[in-house]
């Protein structure tokens, strides 16, 4: 049986929730450690064009297929007859092929690695934001109207979690890469990034607006939302007014969690050759490409797949932490449901 | 009693060698057994009507057997034309415009149906009503041009008689390759009343010595002896072996690396795909004259330029095109396994002539693309996903970015690429990645099916470039009309150079293949044919 945790009162705090969530993110290090991960890793990403003009004098797509680099007074070729591309040169060619040419066509790889973690974040951060709000729009549409509005919204959501989600996007991607999508005078080509973002980001809805409606449904039943209806709050002003606020700390959870899981989403599916479409790269494709040259070149392989790893994991571990922070309750549930008793002085 | 035993010796002996020859099989291997082979993707049509590329000309060659065929054998002899469903070569008459076949008496279908000499015509009538990518090459019969149009009655230069077996051919113009066409996968023959539709996953019943037992697209297929080859097919057709394992089951894995590794292994016993560079090397030191060869089919890569709209209709902006790309780029992007080459006819072709209208040289492209100044710049690249034709596509795109256009690369699956591009209503078909096989060993295969105008089609197109040029046109139909002799190879070579300077598409290399067996097949007795790849009848386990 769980004992009772000791729950930190700090006078003055208890008014303001977030300054206390704050608090307690503080405490928790390793969710800070990594999110600091995960800033020094947007900070990479975010470097790609510095990295590209002034070390590696090259752009993520130009090919060296048939060029020399001088490395210690020699010149070596980039890809040789046989095809095989350079491997890492580190600083030893001024910086250029740090990480050596990603295959056949002599691309360097560091360049591509900076500017593939660009898409794959991006796709992963754009997608998760438009899962998250139309989730919540959905969520709070259903838990509030409740009736048809709430079958109908349900019933559909269901549709989209009956389909195995990685199915579902194949298909979609398939479709969608080929002829593009056309959504009134909307056009959106099918090699552009935005159609990984509209499939993953609408695939994730149902796992997203599920919980929210759950929590919407049992918040409108609060003395508050009556008070508000009594004052003559219409359905717009209590929607986002009084229940908005109160979903807050659950929909930045998801948000971050959701992150996570669209940025292996992404991975898979440009793995698979249905999401980026080259020549643009993302850390997906990039092990895509690698994955025909493992016998002879695997850190082609394993370089964007330690770095999605290392992505996937900072952005997990703080979305963990944020979770704890912002709504203890659920850690003292978890820790009650494992029969684990929390340390004494710990914040929870 | 002792006389009896030495007779009982005697015959235990005679029966023990007969038993011994049998499980060795005559020349030496087993007998039976099932070949497991590995495509990296499935054929886009296992239908010989539809299917016009050399995984699925492979899979069907020992299937649907035409009246006439490609001899089974390596090299050059693989070239000859030989009698299949006929009875021998057809009598050419009527200033080359009149051919006549008897169909061989007794033929069944692996259904037990007998083979009749109208299901010839039904076949042919089937193509055209399905929009064969195959049609141009049968459209010189009297009535076809007619019956492409209506779909309706009959093509009524083809005559046949059930009870003889005769099939008479009018065509109305003289036609040097027809004998090479008429040895084609399109004109495989089929039951009438076979339905004029894709039937890829509900195979036809065959005629070959294997007949297609279940297709599952997009994961395998699987084959059995034909019942009726033994009993009726194969004793009356000589120049088709009857093949030594009982059944092949092909399945699909798309990484090269892990059907290499399946061969290793001894889970499966062939590799229809092409090694790629990461394993090739590897491979072919290991494994060389033992369980590795390589091949040398005829062929051409190379990348399609729509030459009907902008900016492509402009021809200086096609040279400018042809100037940019360096072969020797794409050599290494092909590992060293592709000869570089700058024009259609491929060596080892009848008529090739060497030479290069546009050795690479990107300051004079950008100096004609200048000129030209075309207006449209944005343009789509198309290519399949497998490697290196997918990095190929990359290549080009880029290429075609640096001297100036707004391209946009499409990679689409290998399975339906040619399916893609071959449609007219897909939007966007400005350029792209190609790889042609001949078809039967005459220059006109190279010239007809891409680059005249007759072959342009609604469904199924060949000629990617739509080049339709009158003059070029014609003089391809005046030399289809002729047999092959110098002077008419000579006239290729010329014919070759007319095209290049027109620039309608950018050839970049010829391709070497492999085969790859388990050390469980014997690889000196595998059959590679230059126009069909590897013999599945000549597969046998040591």
């Amino acid at each position: 049986m769980a004992s009772e945790p000791n729950v930190e009162v700090t006078p003055g705090a208890s008014g303001n929730p977030w300054r206390l969530a704050w608090r307690r993110l503080r405490r928790n290090r390793v969710a800070l450690a990594f999110l600091g991960l995960f800033l020094l890793i947007v900070a990479f990403v975010g470097a790609a064009p510095l990295w590209a003009d002034n070390v590696a004098h090259t752009g993520p797509n130009k090919t060296h297929t048939l060029e020399k680099i001088e490395v210690d007074g020699k010149a070596r070729e980039v890809v040789n007859r046989e095809g095989k591309p350079i491997g890492p040169q580190w600083f030893e060619a001024g910086g250029r092929f740090f990480l050596g040419a990603d295959g056949r066509l002599g691309r360097d790889e560091m360049v591509r690695l900076m500017y593939g973690g660009r898409i794959s974040l991006f796709i992963g951060i754009v997608s998760a934001l438009l899962t998250t709000v139309l989730a919540t729009i959905l969520g709070l549409l259903a838990g509030y109207y409740r009736g048809w509005t709430d079958t109908l919204i349900s019933r559909v959501l269901d549709v989209v979690w009956a389909f195995p989600v990685m199915l579902l996007s194949i298909a979609l991607g398939v479709s969608l890469a080929l002829g593009g999508l056309q959504i009134g005078p909307l056009r959106v080509s099918g090699d552009s990034i935005w159609i990984p973002v509209l499939i993953i980001g609408g695939v994730s809805i149902p796992y997203v607006a599920r919980p929210l409606r759950g929590q919407v449904l049992s918040l409108r039943e609060k003395e508050f939302v009556e008070a508000s209806v009594a004052q003559g709050a219409g359905p717009l002003r209590v929607m986002f007014g009084e229940l908005l606020p109160n979903l807050s700390s659950t929909i930045i959870v998801l948000f971050t969690l959701t992150i996570a899981n669209n940025m292996l989403l992404e991975s898979a599916l440009s793995f698979l050759g249905v999401g980026v479409q080259p020549p643009n790269t993302s850390w997906g494709t990039m092990i895509a490409g690698g994955f025909d040259l493992l016998t002879s070149a695997p850190l082609l392989t394993v370089i964007p797949s330690v770095m999605i790893l290392l992505t996937v994991l900072s952005v997990n571990v703080f979305g963990d932490g944020l979770r704890d922070a912002l709504d203890p309750n659920s850690k003292l549930r978890l820790a009650a449901h494992a029969g684990i008793s929390e340390p004494e002085g710990t914040a929870v | 009693m002792r006389k009896l035993g030495s007779v009982a010796l005697v015959l235990v002996l005679a029966v023990g060698a007969a038993l011994g020859l049998a499980a060795c099989g005559s020349s030496g291997g087993k007998e039976g057994g099932t070949l497991t082979g590995t495509y990296a993707s499935f054929p886009s049509y296992l239908d010989p009507a539809l299917s016009y590329e050399v995984e699925g000309w492979t899979a069907m060659y020992d299937t649907y057997l035409p009246l006439l065929t490609y001899a089974h054998a390596n090299g050059t002899a693989g070239s000859k034309v030989v009698p299949a469903l006929a009875e021998s070569l057809p009598k050419i008459s009527n200033g080359g415009k009149t051919y006549t076949l008897t169909l061989r008496k007794g033929l069944k279908y692996s259904n037990g149906a007998p083979v009749l000499a109208s299901d010839f015509a039904s076949s042919i009538e089937r193509l055209f009503k399905m929009n064969s990518p195959g049609i141009g090459f049968y459209e010189h019969i009297v009535g076809a041009e007619k019956f492409a149009k209506t779909k309706s009655g009959r093509i009524s230069g083809i005559k046949t008689d059930d009870t003889t077996g005769k099939i008479v051919i009018d065509l109305t113009n003289p036609r040097g390759t027809f004998t090479n066409e008429l040895g084609m996968l399109f004109a495989a023959v089929l039951p009438s009343g076979t339905p004029a539709k894709n039937l890829t996953a509900d195979p036809p019943p065959a005629t070959g010595p294997y007949m297609i037992t279940k297709s599952e697209p997009g994961r395998g297929w699987s084959y059995a002896r034909n019942p009726y080859w033994a009993k009726a097919n194969g004793p009356r057709i000589s120049e088709v072996p009857a093949g030594h394992v009982d059944k092949i089951d092909i399945r699909v894995i798309r990484n090269d690396s892990t059907q290499v590794n399946e061969i290793e292994r001894g889970k499966a016993n062939w590799m229809q795909t092409p090694i790629s560079s990461d394993l090739y090397n590897k491979v072919k030191d290991k494994y060389e004259g033992t369980q590795f060869r390589v091949e040398h089919p005829i062929n051409l890569y190379l990348f399609w330029i729509n030459t009907e709209k902008p900016p492509f209709n402009d021809v200086k902006v096609r040279q400018a095109v042809n100037y940019a790309i360096n072969p020797a780029a794409l050599e290494r992007i092909y590992s060293g396994s592709l000869a570089a080459t700058h024009q259609i006819l491929p060596e080892g072709m009848p008529g090739h002539k060497p030479f290069d209208l546009y050795p690479h040289n990107m300051a004079k492209a950008k100096e004609l693309f200048a000129e030209a100044n075309p207006s449209d710049r944005n343009i789509t690249v198309w290519t399949d996903n497998e490697s290196p034709n997918n990095e190929a596509g990359e290549y080009y795109e880029g290429v075609l970015n640096e001297l100036g256009f707004n391209a946009k690369l499409k990679t689409i699956n290998a399975d339906n690429y040619y399916a893609i591009i071959g449609n007219e209503t897909t939007p966007d078909l400005d350029t792209g990645w190609l790889s042609f096989y001949e078809d039967y060993p005459h220059p006109n295969d190279f010239f007809q099916p891409m680059l005249d105008g007759e072959s342009i089609a609604p469904t199924y197109n060949t000629n990617l470039s739509r080049m339709n040029d009158p003059k070029l046109n014609a003089k391809i139909a005046k030399l289809a009309e002729e047999p092959l002799g110098p002077q008419q190879e000579a006239e290729y070579g010329k014919l070759d150079k007319e095209f290049m300077e027109l620039a309608p598409m950018v050839p970049y290399g010829t391709n070497t293949v492999s085969t790859f067996v388990s050390k469980e097949i014997d690889l000196d007795k595998v059959i590679f044919n230059p126009t069909f790849g590897q013999d599945l009848t000549s597969f046998q386990f040591k």
